[in-house]
């Protein structure tokens, strides 16, 4: 089937999304805040699955916009230098990640300025109502824009090129794949795992994470390369 | 009689403050609650914890925020490690 291989490329693009922590920081520190705060289990499931929603929305309003807008630039047909550029942002991404996704102190530190790191924290203090906590979960993904751009950006171009009625299925593919781990970590807080446990895994794991992410942006340039630009050469000629 | 210290923020953006052990005690219950700590246990640890960081802090006029964190997470490891790491660790998750 045609559609496979650019689903399977959308569903990488949607784990290396994944593999990206801002939002699971976000949604771990409210967690803590609201037991901390004595809130009801009730409450407690109101806000995660709030935060949840909006980081679920807020991607698959990004993705939709990022193809809407490169299909309007491209149409259907998207030119084989358009694949490269993306390829190049891939790779670029991938050793951005490497260098200085998480910062080189101890915790979970991200790249983000402080000043916005300080804001979203100040934010998560004092959410205490489901849409509050709704546009937390939006604005965590639009915070972290700089990196998921590339995979944004790929599975947006792949899913111009599947027929139209694959491609709700490939919107539906990448929200999947990118939010699955979020999903578990919310589910867990929300039936009452620990959340030091949590942070402490994320903590100690936080090299190995960096490095999964920088690999799978490397992979996933590999694939575009192999699947879509040096196919394109092979059948105009190599031109672009 | 205890002197009064004082307590310079971090950044030094807001103003320097009187130490308060009633802001300190709740968040040290804040974040035994936040471990699963039952409720009584949390209030034991955090009064304990308290007592520690206000002797510490008994021949010291002025001390900045971040040290009463250090010491509280010091004192809070004794009783409750997991508590203590979460703590210590609160505002380096993002």
């Amino acid at each position: 089937m045609d559609a496979i291989s650019p689903l399977a490329s959308i569903a990488l693009a949607g784990l290396i999304h994944a593999s990206f922590q801002l939002s699971i920081s976000t949604l771990t520190l409210l967690g803590s805040r609201a037991i901390g705060a004595k809130v009801t289990r009730v409450r407690l499931v109101k806000l995660v699955g709030g935060f949840t929603l909006g980081a679920v929305i807020m991607t698959l309003l990004l993705l939709s916009t990022t193809a809407l807008w490169l299909q309007s630039i491209f149409g259907s047909i998207v030119p084989n230098l358009a694949w490269a550029m993306a390829c190049g942002l891939l790779m670029g991404l991938s050793v951005a990640v490497w260098i200085f996704y998480y910062r080189r102190e101890p915790g979970t530190s991200l790249w983000l300025p402080r000043g916005l790191a300080r804001f979203l924290m100040d934010r998560t203090k004092k959410t205490r109502i489901t849409a509050e906590a709704f546009g937390l979960g939006m604005t965590s993904v639009v915070a972290e824009i700089l990196f998921i751009a590339g995979p944004v950006i790929v599975a947006a171009l792949l899913i111009l090129g599947l027929p139209p009625y694959w491609q709700l299925a490939g919107i539906a593919v990448y929200g999947l794949t990118s939010l699955l781990p979020f999903v578990v970590v919310a589910l867990l807080i929300a039936n009452g795992y620990s959340i030091s446990k949590l942070q402490r895994w994320r903590s100690n794991n936080k090299g190995f994470l960096q490095f999964i992410a920088g690999c799978g942006l490397i992979v996933l340039a590999f694939c575009v390369y192999v699947n879509q630009v040096s196919d394109g050469i092979a059948l105009t000629g190599g031109g672009f | 009689m205890t002197a009064i210290s004082y307590v310079v923020k971090r950044g030094g953006k807001r103003p320097t403050e009187a130490f308060d052990p009633d802001k300190l005690k709740a968040s040290i219950v804040a974040t035994c609650l936040s471990v699963r700590t039952p409720e009584g246990q949390a209030e034991a640890t955090a009064n304990s914890v308290t007592d520690v960081v206000t002797r510490w802090l008994d021949d010291k006029p002025e001390v900045t925020s971040e040290d009463i964190r250090r010491k509280a997470a010091e004192a809070l490891a004794k009783y409750h490690p997991e508590a203590a790491h979460l703590y210590k660790h609160h505002h380096m998750v993002i």
